[in-house]
């Protein structure tokens, strides 16, 4: 009777390896804070209740989106194109989602639905780099979404309810909190040789894309044409 | 924009970035992804996250800045050699910050 010398290691239970994901979503959150913080004051400064503030990113959770949905609003533009132009800044995460989707094929369509709404550029890329080493599982990319979507509102309530007291929020560098964390997810993502250079070469598309076409097109379109070569020349 | 105008834009982008974000997890996991497809999807993260740095930093707000002397692309590249050198994400995110505040200082 043929025996085994290995034991596989038990699965941990639902709530460990949702609280697992907590803690790997707990450097979003703490980027989220000051940036949500960012999107509040601005949102005061325009118009917006505290209520509506803290609404719009408990609903959209939706960064940069956000953020560009004010400056329209600052500059007059009506609901539909602000609507609109949101979507259009966000269509890079029908990419995301796809690039996903193998990952959570299994998972209930209500989990998915929650995984979707969570995603973003920063749980998109702690969740990729998370199953690359093989530990990523639905409850573990819940724990990721819940604490980043936690600190984004939380963020946005402060900014909202201490608008005078934070004044400028530039001064505390919240500006270059999203390029920071865009910079470590990217160096995280060039785990290879193969990898380094796809993405030296979507940067490179980017520039190229950024001169040639209006934005935001430039953020989808560059990774599909980098993705699309990259395929074709490792075939 | 009236407050009513501002309701209108919260629900409207709310079910815009659902829509845009559920259907193509939702659909492509249930599907049977030929290799190429995967090999075409597993190379988006990389490209992707090139693209942002790329447009955060070179064009921050909509606005190219002389790279040489910008912060955001020194501070960046600090960041970098930070998440590289220790592997903390939450690290080289302060640590950029930090380094970002003291190079605007500097290079005014």
């Amino acid at each position: 009777m043929p025996t085994t010398d290995t034991q596989q290691a038990p699965c941990p239970p639902p709530r460990a390896r949702f609280a697992r994901g907590l803690k790997l979503g707990l450097p979003i959150f703490l980027g989220y804070v000051p940036v949500g913080a960012a999107f509040g004051v601005v949102a005061r400064s325009l118009g917006f209740n505290p209520l509506q503030a803290v609404a719009c990113s408990a609903t959209a959770l939706a960064g940069a989106g956000q953020l560009i949905a004010l400056q329209l609003i600052g500059s007059g533009a009506t609901v539909l194109a602000v609507v609109v132009t949101t979507a259009i800044v966000n269509l890079r995460y029908v990419l995301f989602g796809a690039a996903m989707s193998p990952h959570v094929a299994g998972t209930p369509l209500p989990a998915q639905a929650f995984l979707a709404f969570t995603l973003t550029d920063e749980t998109f890329a702690v969740n990729i780099d998370d199953h690359r080493q093989g530990s990523a599982d639905a409850r573990s990319m819940a724990g990721v979404g819940t604490i980043a979507w936690s600190g984004w509102v939380l963020g946005t309530a402060v900014g909202a309810l201490a608008a005078g007291a934070i004044g400028d929020p530039t001064r505390f560098g919240v500006q270059f909190a999203m390029p920071a964390m865009f910079t470590a997810l990217l160096v995280a993502q060039a785990e290879d040789r193969r990898h380094v250079i796809v993405g030296v070469a979507a940067a490179v598309t980017a520039i190229a894309l950024m001169l040639a076409l209006p934005d935001p097109w430039y953020l989808i379109v560059a990774p599909m044409i980098t993705a699309t070569a990259a395929t074709a020349v490792s075939r | 924009m009236s407050a009513g105008g501002i309701w209108l834009v919260i629900a409207g982008m709310a079910l815009a970035n659902f829509a845009i974000r559920f259907p193509s997890l939702a659909v492509l996991s249930r599907a049977e992804l030929p290799g190429w497809l995967r090999r075409w999807l597993s190379y988006i993260p990389v490209s992707a996250m090139a693209t942002l740095v790329v447009g955060g930093v070179l064009r921050p707000d909509g606005r190219w800045l002389p790279p040489l002397t910008s912060p955001y692309v020194w501070a960046s590249l600090g960041t970098g050699l930070v998440y590289w050198r220790f592997r903390s994400f939450l690290g080289a995110t302060l640590a950029g910050v930090i380094l970002f505040l003291a190079l605007s200082a500097a290079l005014g």
